[in-house]
């Protein structure tokens, strides 16, 4: 059921429906059942997964609920008696018992979610290696069908079993309420990935009717469809084109491919999450923020704070943490000191996992050479941007460039943008090589003119669809520079007059309906991260 | 608290520690710094701070860093 299809749009006015007429009590059954049945739709087979994930994650988490409960009264009861290197011992101890529910857990779901998504790319590649080496050996290199969100539900379920673990929170006991919050149907398919501690309480709460916060969701909601079909799939066309014959479309229409692939994807995602955003707000609850205008991000680290953020936190707080606080990875910074100085060393325990993050955001993107090669780009900007920050502020300062003006914000922007857009080079080509193919062809062979003279018109879009791509986005740009100025659109919006207010509306139905791609022989594509 | 104030100091001195209270809700102090603010404050007060210590609310103040190194030093 995609969320830009009619059925969608049905099965949420029903959800919303039969939820604000249940009974206050029972409200948080109907989001479950509603769940349940939306994943249903996606194929039946595909529970088992979730199921899994739900009911091993359910009781891990109880048992470490159980064991830290106890775990406090034991601890109570014998703290006065204990020196300090005891109660060191103590926690050592119960950290370990703890590790003990922990880890097999971790390793069972993030082992599901594996051999789903990486067992073909690791067995195809062992293959290739093993004839390489003229070795009669064949690894089984099987292609699975993904379950739906599984990376989604997967990460947020761990976040929960993780914070159980570090004692945040009491563990749900109840499984049907626990289901519920790993399976909300708006965020399931391609997140926001949701933390328990803001989430769950949501919905759990009978949440009431309001005219004005259903007023916001369906007007989200429909900006997530304008993103999507207005733009995101017009721009398909374009980048599909450019990406499909690279060696056609060599020179500046690489650019223009990548450019145009940027706005792809933002449209795709952002607009997915709007209506994911959208829908839930119908239903009383707010989802994380996912995106905060990307593409005004002045560096690389600032993109990634900008761009599924809720992904980047997860990296942040379960992987980058972790490890830069680690025993090892401090050791490694003491180490490090007396081998290159106080500054390396400082450094050493931020970038290495750093490095290690940006490896781990690529192979989550997919199992291909091309994504590992994209964390390996992103993890080598932020470590150059980190060893030279202060070089080059050296630098800035002796040039004398000020850099408190608009027109040095707009370099660090136009700056970002190339290098972002360099990136989705590496993500979008056929593969690794391609990608490096068509950058070389975008440097060796740049023939501005084809920008006017009817050149773009060979990439599947005819002269007005190329115009409803510019035009939409430079809306979608405009909104994003009043949003980043501080202005809240729909607020500002509710505070105009009746008669402006259904011109703005009106004119953005009938964009949506005149515009948007689709049609008797046309099925608007699947949303680009519902894969991941 | 001299000793924390002369370690925020040095890992930035562009910031004012002593006024502002949302040092990471404002998003003054990113991840690289806390794990650099985190080696010093180790090694300075003998502590262990762990991955689940970072939480904002340990973080967005002088008086919540002192809290959380008075709070590890009794455990």
């Amino acid at each position: 059921m995609a969320f830009t299809s009619v059925q969608f749009v049905v099965f949420l006015f029903l959800c919303a429906t039969v939820y604000f007429l249940t009974p206050k009590r029972y409200r948080w059954v109907t989001l479950f059942i509603a769940n349940y049945i939306f994943y249903f739709f996606a194929g039946p087979r595909y529970l088992i997964y979730l199921l899994a994930t739900t009911i091993t994650i359910y009781c891990g988490a109880r048992q470490l609920g159980k064991m830290s409960s106890k775990n406090k009264a034991d601890f109570a009861a014998v703290k006065l008696s204990l020196d300090k290197e005891e109660k060191k011992a103590w926690k050592a101890n119960f950290t370990k018992k703890k590790r003990a529910v922990l880890i097999p857990t971790l390793l069972f779901n993030l082992g599901i979610l594996s051999v789903l998504k990486y067992s073909g790319f690791v067995g195809s590649n062992l293959n290739a290696l093993f004839a390489r080496f003229s070795l009669d050996i064949t690894m089984p290199a099987p292609s699975f069908l993904l379950p739906l969100g599984i990376s989604f539900y997967t990460f947020q379920s761990l976040a929960y079993l993780i914070d159980v673990y570090r004692e945040k929170f009491e563990p749900e006991r109840n499984l049907a309420k626990f289901a519920l919050f790993i399976s909300f149907f708006p965020q399931i398919v391609q997140g926001p990935i949701g933390r328990f501690s803001d989430l769950a309480e949501q919905l759990y709460r009978p949440n009431g009717f309001s005219y004005e916060r259903v007023k916001f969701g369906v007007q989200l909601i429909l900006w997530g469809v304008f993103k999507k079909l207005v733009i995101a799939d017009r721009a398909k066309v374009i980048v599909d084109t450019i990406f499909a014959y690279p060696e056609t479309f060599g020179g500046t229409y690489v650019a223009v491919g990548a450019l145009v692939y940027c706005v792809q994807l933002y449209g795709d995602f952002s607009g997915g999450i709007d209506i994911a955003t959208g829908a839930a707000q119908v239903l009383g609850i707010q989802l994380e923020k996912n995106f905060e205008r990307p593409y005004l991000a002045t560096s690389i680290p600032d993109f990634w704070r900008r761009w599924h953020i809720t992904l980047g936190a997860w990296f942040r707080d379960y992987v980058f943490y972790p490890l830069s606080l680690s025993k090892f990875f401090m050791k490694v910074g003491r180490k490090g000191r007396k081998l290159f100085g106080n500054y390396i060393g400082k450094l050493l325990p931020v970038l290495i996992p750093q490095f290690i993050v940006f490896f781990l955001i690529g192979i989550w993107h997919g199992a291909e050479w091309k994504y590992i090669a994209f964390g390996f780009y992103n993890g080598t900007l932020i470590v150059l941007g980190i060893l030279f920050d202060q070089p080059l502020k050296k630098l800035i300062e002796k040039c004398q460039i000020r850099t408190e003006c608009f027109s040095w914000h707009l370099f660090q922007v136009l700056r970002t943008l190339v290098l972002i857009a360099l990136g989705k080079i590496i993500t979008r080509a056929p593969g690794v090589g391609a990608s490096v193919y068509m950058t070389q062809s975008m440097v060796r062979n740049w023939d501005g003119d084809i920008l006017c003279n009817g050149g773009l018109l060979k990439l599947g879009l005819d002269t007005q669809d190329l115009w409803v791509l510019l035009l939409s986005s430079l809306v979608l740009l405009t909104i994003s520079l009043l949003q980043e100025s501080g202005i809240h659109i729909r607020e500002a919006l509710a505070k105009q007059n009746l008669l402006f207010r259904w011109i703005i509306y009106l004119a953005a139905i009938f964009s949506l309906i005149l515009f948007g791609v689709y049609g008797l022989n046309y099925n608007a594509s699947d949303f680009i991260y519902r894969g991941f | 608290m001299e000793t924390l104030l002369k370690i925020l100091e040095e890992l930035r001195p562009d910031v004012d520690f002593q006024e502002n209270k949302a040092l990471i809700d404002s998003g003054e102090l990113d991840s690289f710094d806390i794990v650099s603010l985190v080696g010093e404050l180790s090694e300075a007060f003998e502590i262990e701070i762990g991955a689940e210590d970072i939480i904002p609310e340990n973080f967005n103040s002088v008086e919540a860093m002192m809290a959380l190194v008075t709070k590890l030093q009794e455990d």
